[in-house]
């Protein structure tokens, strides 16, 4: 008797499945915003190096040149060339960006997790605080905060606006790490005599992580927009350091003359920030179903 | 009643969860040791408490808001009142565990094989290469095809049943002598159960273990336990050994949960008995018998009197009932 294929699929799906499930695509506009992302990387890294004018050279014969071969985004009501100081403006929105969020993880990533799988008093007292700070318009302290704390620089930016993005990772990274820490799989290292700290790190880091990776992304975004906003207001990086806020800031005045100004920093801006907050998303429902991938 | 041959005494063991609406005993006085290599049934309702004494004899509780009393000695080692730091030396290594729903008991992004070895590596001390022998080993125990290339695949790739299989892996590695086994075959459909359960069985018998085989299933416990305890509203209500129970159980409880599972002996288009009524409210417990408002037998004593357990005359056989049902000796099953 030979057994059917009915039976046969069900005697393979009781054992093991042969073929590892199909893997889930990214798709094309995906690597399209890496690929973005990673050229603007390049390029504010290698700013110095590339053959680029000088940023911060002032060319009185071509003041508020529209854009042509020799200056590809013309240049501003100084002679500037809008172009270089688009890239070297992208050092200090990607630095803050970063930068903000190496401290904000660094705090409230770690913070989150411990008070997530300690809970108890600890986690009562700290979620309580970063409450209280959040209770705070992010945008209004910084401003306050960066009014008064003069010199500025780009350190100080960086500072301000990375604690001020503690409370609001401490309480994503909270909320996925509970979610993980009352899996079975955590007990179940629990109950194999796992320490503490190997829990921390080998059972809830793995699974955190993915989420942790496309809210900083996000969060990279928002703090690059928030560092345009404190520009606007003339909060950010000193003149005449370029920055995409900065140069949005300077161009108030000459709109209505020269345009590209604002535009060519506001288009490299949108785009960046397009790409991570596509990027983000893109991640973060690409690993949300890492458990039901069947 | 000596003392080595036992590797489980409890005794009148309490956990009281501290809610907001007031404390809730979720198990009461429980008492019961297990003998080493014997398999012991704990049988309930969902709610019945099962869950949680087999947590507590752990010494697994959340860490605020739970009181625990009693005495539970694994092997020599009091658990209650342990802190997590003795209890790890006994976890894993004395005590291991089987979850009920294997979709969710291993790490979704890490290897198989690394969830075995992580136990032989951290807690027995092997060197990368004897861990990864020995894991392919259990995973080979365990009735898994192919295990070394198994060893590689993530939890994902596998079936429930395999993914039983590898936590029932996990759980041997530190060849624990006792074995909770937390309904080991709820979350897996009716064929893959029994290879379960075979597998539990031929496992303890092989490495000489204990088993504690959590369920609600009777059918799971009938031919593979030697003693069953039933559990209602986090009290015993009726132990002995499985035969005793089957079939000359006292208390009407276990009879209504026998007459609710079916039997191969009925005829076809039997209607089930169901247990009228709800599980009690834990929190508001009546002052009588827990069961007495189910039971079609209470009486008023029952309402106003716990009754504790007393003996039924068959050897280690004891029930909690005011109005037992009469002897059935000699009435087959």
């Amino acid at each position: 008797m030979s057994s059917s294929p009915l039976v046969r699929e069900m005697i393979e799906d009781a054992t093991v499945r042969d073929t590892p499930p199909r893997k889930r695509r990214l798709g094309i506009l995906f690597w399209a915003c890496v690929g973005w992302l990673i050229l603007n990387l390049l390029a504010a890294i290698l700013a110095n190096v590339l053959p680029m004018k000088n940023p911060f050279f002032q060319d009185y014969a071509v003041v508020n040149a529209s854009p042509s071969l020799h200056h590809l985004f013309g240049t501003d009501d100084l002679g500037r060339d809008i172009f270089s100081r688009v890239v070297f403006g992208s050092r200090v929105s990607i630095e803050v960006g970063l930068g903000a969020m190496f401290i904000g993880f660094g705090f409230g990533g770690p913070l989150g997790m411990l008070a997530a799988y300690r809970r108890g008093k600890f986690d009562t007292f700290l979620t309580t605080f970063m409450y209280i700070f959040l209770a705070f318009p992010a945008i209004i302290a910084t401003i306050a905060v960066l009014s008064f704390w003069t010199p500025r620089s780009l350190l100080k930016i960086i500072v301000v606006v990375g604690i001020a993005s503690v409370p609001i990772i401490y309480r994503v990274i909270r909320t996925a790490t509970m979610n993980i820490a009352t899996k079975d799989y955590v007990i179940a290292a629990k109950v194999q005599g796992a320490t503490d700290r190997r829990i921390l790190v080998k059972e809830l880091l793995p699974n955190v992580a993915p989420i942790g990776v496309s809210f900083l992304l996000i969060g990279v975004a928002t703090v690059i927009t928030l560092e345009g906003s404190l520009a606007f207001l003339g909060l950010s990086v000193n003149p005449p350091t370029p920055s995409w806020g900065n140069m949005i800031n300077e161009s108030r005045a000459i709109l209505q003359t020269n345009p590209w100004l604002a535009i060519f920093p506001s288009v490299a801006m949108c785009l960046f920030l397009l790409c991570l907050n596509f990027i983000g998303d893109r991640l973060r429902s690409h690993f949300d179903v890492t458990e039901v991938k069947l | 009643m000596s003392q080595e041959q036992k590797l489980l005494v409890v005794k009148d063991l309490n956990t009281t969860f501290q809610t907001p609406a007031g404390p809730l005993p979720a198990v009461g006085g429980v008492s019961f040791d297990l003998n080493k290599n014997e398999t012991l049934g704990i049988v309930g309702e969902s709610g019945s408490g099962k869950t949680v004494l087999s947590r507590t004899i752990m010494g697994l509780q959340p860490r605020t808001n739970v009181t625990v009393s009693g005495s539970v000695l694994l092997n020599g080692f009091e658990v209650v009142g342990a802190s997590e730091e003795e209890k790890r030396k006994i976890w894993g290594l004395q005590v291991a565990m089987v979850f009920q729903d294997p979709m969710t008991s291993l790490n979704p992004v890490t290897r198989v094989g690394k969830q075995i070895d992580e136990i032989l590596r951290v807690r027995m001390g092997m060197d990368r290469q004897s861990a990864k022998a020995r894991a392919i080993e259990l995973l080979e125990l365990v009735g898994i095809p192919s295990p070394s290339q198994r060893y590689r695949v993530f939890p994902g790739e596998l079936s429930g049943g395999m993914r039983q299989r590898v936590v029932i892996a996990t759980a041997l590695a530190g060849s624990p002598q006792l074995l909770m086994a937390d309904e080991p075959t709820t979350g897996l459909d009716v064929t893959i159960q029994a290879q379960i359960l075979n597998l539990l069985e031929e496992i303890k018998e092989r490495l000489k273990m204990s088993v504690v085989l959590v369920t609600h299933d009777l059918g799971v416990v009938a031919t593979r336990t030697s003693r069953i305890i039933v559990m209602y509203a986090g009290r015993i209500v009726e132990i002995g050994s499985t035969r005793e129970v089957f079939a000359h159980h006292r208390m009407p409880y276990t009879r209504a949960l026998l007459d609710g599972s079916p039997k191969v002996s009925n005829p076809s288009h039997t209607r089930l008995m169901a247990i009228p009524g709800r599980p009690p409210n834990l929190q508001d417990l009546p002052p009588g018998c827990s069961f007495a408002p189910r039971c079609s037998y209470a009486t008023d004593r029952c309402h106003q009197e716990r009754p504790e357990l007393e003996p039924s005359g068959a050897p280690g056989h004891f029930f909690a009932c005011w109005n037992p049902l009469p002897t059935t000796r000699g009435v087959p099953a």
